[in-house]
């Protein structure tokens, strides 16, 4: 049966990852690339899947954008039946520093994003019975580094409604789990410095950053039939650090 | 088939429920120990299962209430509605 795919945050490294994996793994579906300004790479991965990838304007911290969009997908063809909340974004300071909007603008772009996201998801999954929605939390959800008070809290409030919610759907059919991913290729802070950049891989076990696919796999199974049973599961993808 | 066996048989397969219609009396409370047991996830589920299968939407969380106190109120809106 054909499915279709929402992918928020879909012009970031990880995001075309997540699409272009089900793209090649799944025939028969329809991926939707959630943008906002940023849609030039996305609009390249649409271009090489004609007809089974489409972009679709989505504001995440927005409920009507959301209501508009899981509309839209609806007209378009079958229902929705994966979200992948991947959307979101760190802007780090000291607590002791950090202005309230830097505070509120994390929480709403990480986790209030994701409740609204959900929540305009689950009518269309409760009425097929069937439903995957696999949020992209963050390490820094379980090391908590220092100045991410914002960013941590966020992607720790991920994965508590990831638990409470997968709890209040399972018997509709609906599993709802998270990831963790560590450091990915392409997702890092640009004015990182090459010196930084090496340090920071011989901290890690593999000595090196994880390919945006080997995150996508994990989504990628988590939204699959393979994987009823798992719900309300958080998993770690950091090549070994924690 | 009659609403309230219907009603029961959907319950069964849709909430998942470990029984079997026999064992749902028509007045037997829905939620609650002294009941069939059903909880707020039901709930949720139920309303969503008789606007689907009867085309009954519930008008607010007070109606709600009021009409999944058991088989027979559920039946009782449900006919109510066919024949309006």
């Amino acid at each position: 049966m054909s499915r279709s795919i929402l992918i928020t945050g879909a012009n970031g490294a990880l995001g075309l990852a997540i699409a272009e994996f089900f793209l090649a793994r799944e025939d028969s579906c329809r991926v939707f690339l959630g943008v906002r300004e940023r849609r030039d790479k996305a609009e390249g991965l649409a271009a090489r899947f004609p007809g089974r990838a489409a972009l679709i304007a989505l504001e995440v911290t927005c409920p009507d954008a959301w209501k508009a969009a899981v509309a839209e997908i609806e007209t378009q063809g079958a229902p929705l039946s994966v979200l992948v909340n991947n959307a979101g974004f760190h802007e780090d300071a000291l607590l002791a520093n950090m202005a309230q909007d830097q505070w509120s603008r994390v929480l709403d772009a990480n986790l209030n994003a994701v409740f609204h996201g959900c929540q305009a998801a689950l009518p269309a999954m409760m009425r097929q019975r069937q439903g995957r929605i696999v949020n992209i939390a963050s390490l820094s959800a379980i090391s908590s580094p220092a100045g991410q008070t914002n960013y941590s809290a966020a992607k720790a409030g991920v994965i508590g409604l990831t638990q409470s919610l997968a709890k209040e759907s399972a018997r509709m059919g609906i599993t709802v789990n998270a990831v963790c991913p560590g450091y990915i290729e392409g997702g890092l802070p640009p004015e990182w410095t090459q010196e930084h950049l090496k340090a920071l891989k011989m901290q890690l076990p593999m000595r090196r950053f994880a390919r945006p696919e080997e995150i996508a796999a994990a989504v990628f199974f988590l939204a699959s039939p393979d994987a009823s049973y798992i719900t309300g599961s958080t998993l770690k993808i950091d090549g070994g650090l924690l | 088939m009659p609403t309230r066996q219907r009603l029961k048989e959907l319950m069964i397969s849709e909430l998942m429920l470990d029984m079997t219609a026999d064992e749902i009396g028509d007045d037997t409370p829905l939620f609650g120990p002294a009941g069939v047991g059903l909880d707020s996830v039901d709930a949720l589920q139920l309303v969503v299962m008789i606007e689907k299968h009867f085309g009954f939407k519930m008008a607010d969380q007070d109606q709600a209430k009021r009409i999944l106190h058991s088989v027979n109120t559920i039946a009782e809106a449900v006919d109510q509605k066919a024949t309006a």
